[in-house]
């Protein structure tokens, strides 16, 4: 096994997750250097860092997303290694094979493990080839309208067209029709050629209002393959994770140690390396589907360190250092229940339009059993142009009960002016009874609306 | 437009004229300029003729830590109510600074002339005066590392011909 130098990290991200990845640093030992754009100067992990260096203008595309400037930041500060964060470049193999070459590692699966996981027309049937139920879809990538025709017949409709470089749930068209489909293929292979320059699309049966689990797992160089539980992500908006729950309401306790050990064992097998997280939609019969992989940390990786005590940010920089994996998959217990609420600068009374502006006010919630992850402070400018969380509130609890209970409580402690907030949205999810009995699914905003739940919030004094 | 300009004399014929002029008209304004913008030295020629004031200098640091990171908009945003006539040129790019050869306290710089240039992994990212002037005090060496938008030295703007 190949051990790499590690005793200065650049964190290469911005927000909570820079302030997240800091923390492991410093807990490690391991030196830490914040990357900055000019219009995160006065952010909260720029402050509390013992170093910081400005790598470009506010627009991501000449600071957070170039290559070039993040390298040359690690050259210029005499880093050895690079913490992508989550967005941005953390999946982004050039940028990998970029850094390896001038002598840095990169934190996360290797440039090769990336390009391997990189189609996800490819992994579908990668992982499906090492065991794991995949949705009925086309075999790969469709080339052309008669091969699309041909598979959505065979699956029936509604299916769903997706770009096989896609990501964070863009370049996707649900289609109910055949003439639909005449109308739409074209399109999309436009869209995905755009935004992701690549226009391959395939296809998957489409499941409405079902449950999203996910995996996180953890694979060292040698191929040891862990998992940590699952979280439930159900409660979305256009695809986009709004809270996160360990261990999901919707799987039975057979159903969920099944599928666990099968996705630790088919990922380790099929060559992954590093932290990952395996997304599943739960099928009529109760049991998960494999859908796609994210190859990084993600945002709600806190829900599965509430309930494992494991801080995969540490062992993530471990297993990119070469570590061998510190720990057996018996030695992972998994205890009690965690939510994960992800407060944003978003208006939900006014279809959840962003906002940005002076923090005016900024209260946090404390006490037992509660997380706080927030880069924010009173006087901070929420820039307008990154993407707008704010916070991330993680409770945990003995039970699901217990853990809804002190999330009343802590929401209630939430206090944030100067911008729109998310938190009236959760106290009224909170008292919502498909949330609380444990049936929210993914179309449970298109259907129910947002307003029914914001109208459910108890008046809160602030 | 400058109070120095005006009190040159356009009618001096000698070389000694010329710096007896320069030095009893220029002199105090240049000493008190000194001490207002905190320039390292500035340095003014007319027709063969230079005077240069020198403050004692202060070692300016390379890369910042921590303190200099959130001290630095503060000062950059006083800066221009202090004195606009001092004009910081900054860093383009994160890389390595090489420093032109002619760029040294004291020089006089066209507005577009190419100061410096940041090595990004081995790709040069030019760095242009925005404004004409003289060199005032270096806050880099050819070799340092520095950030996008540090500053590398600044430039005493004087009259119409350094514009």
């Amino acid at each position: 096994m190949t051990k790499r130098k590690i005793t200065r990290v650049l964190i290469a991200n911005r927000g909570e997750i820079a302030l997240r990845i800091l923390r492991a640093c410093r807990q490690m030992g391991i030196e830490a250097v914040v990357a900055y754009s000019e219009a995160d100067r006065t952010s909260r992990a720029v402050m509390v860092a013992d170093e910081a260096i400005c790598i470009g203008p506010a627009a991501a595309k000449l600071s957070y997303l170039s290559a070039p400037a993040i390298i040359s930041a690690a050259r210029a500060t005499g880093c050895d290694a690079i913490h992508p964060g989550y967005g941005f470049l953390s999946e982004n193999a050039a940028f990998a094979e970029a850094a390896a070459a001038h002598g840095i590692t990169f934190i996360g699966p290797s440039a090769a493990v990336l390009e391997r996981f990189e189609s996800k027309a490819g992994v579908r049937a990668l992982l499906a080839k090492h065991g794991l139920p995949t949705i009925p879809g086309s075999e790969g990538v469709v080339a052309d309208i008669e091969a699309a025709r041909a598979a959505a017949k065979k699956i029936g409709y509604p299916v769903i067209l997706k770009a096989s470089a896609g990501g964070g749930g863009r370049g996707m068209r649900v289609v109910t029709s055949e003439t639909e489909l005449a109308n739409l293929f074209p399109l999309c292979a436009q869209e995905a050629q755009a935004a992701f320059g690549d226009g391959s699309l395939y296809l998957e049966k489409y499941l409405t209002d079902t449950h999203h689990v996910e995996v996180q797992i953890a694979v060292d160089d040698a191929g040891t393959a862990l998992h940590f539980g699952e979280r439930d992500c159900s409660v979305q908006r256009r695809h986009q994770k709004l809270v996160e729950e360990s261990p999901s309401p919707a799987l039975t306790t057979k159903v969920r140690e099944d599928f666990l050990a099968r996705a630790a064992k088919a990922i380790g097998a099929a060559g992954y390396r590093n932290l990952g997280t395996l997304e599943f939609l739960v099928g009529p019969d109760g049991k998960p589907y494999f859908i796609e992989i994210n190859c990084r940390i993600q945002v709600e990786h806190p829900v599965s360190e509430m309930v494992t005590g494991v801080d995969l940010v540490a062992l993530q920089i471990a297993l990119a250092r070469g570590d061998t994996m510190p720990m057996t998959q018996a030695q992972i217990e998994r205890r009690g229940h965690a939510i994960e609420f992800r407060l944003t600068a978003e208006d939900p009374a006014n279809e959840f339009r962003p906002q940005a502006g002076e923090i005016t006010l900024f209260r946090s919630p404390s006490g037992p059993w509660v997380r706080f992850d927030s880069h924010l402070y009173a006087g901070y400018e929420v820039p307008p142009y990154y993407d707008s969380l704010l916070a991330k509130l993680i409770v945990w609890g003995p039970t699901r009960d217990e853990a809804i209970a002190r999330s009343r409580a802590a929401l209630r402690e939430v206090e944030i002016d100067g911008v729109a907030t998310t938190r009236d949205f959760f106290l009224g999810l909170l008292e919502t009874p498909a949330f609380l009995n444990g049936s929210a699914t993914t179309g449970m905003l298109d259907a129910s609306g947002t307003a029914a739940i914001l109208a459910a919030a108890p008046k809160v004094s602030a | 437009m400058s109070s120095e300009q005006s009190r040159l004399d356009p009618r001096a014929e000698s070389e000694a004229e010329e710096l007896g002029v320069l030095i009893d008209a220029l002199l105090p304004v240049l000493v008190d300029r000194l001490k207002e913008t905190g320039l390292g030295e500035i340095e003014v020629e007319r027709n063969g003729a230079t005077v240069r004031v020198r403050a004692e200098a202060t070692p300016a640091s390379a890369l910042h830590a921590r303190e200099q990171a959130v001290s630095a908009p503060v000062a950059s945003a006083a800066a221009p109510v202090v004195n606009d006539r001092r004009h910081a040129i900054r860093s383009t790019a994160v890389g390595f600074v090489t420093l032109a050869s002619d760029v040294h306290v004291g020089a006089k710089i066209a507005k577009g002339a190419l100061v410096a240039s940041i090595d990004v992994l081995g790709v040069p990212n030019e760095v242009r005066a925005e404004h004409g002037g003289i060199v005032g005090a270096l806050r880099c060496t050819t070799g340092d590392p520095v950030e996008y938008g540090q500053e590398l030295f600044f430039v005493e703007r004087i009259g119409e011909g350094g514009r």
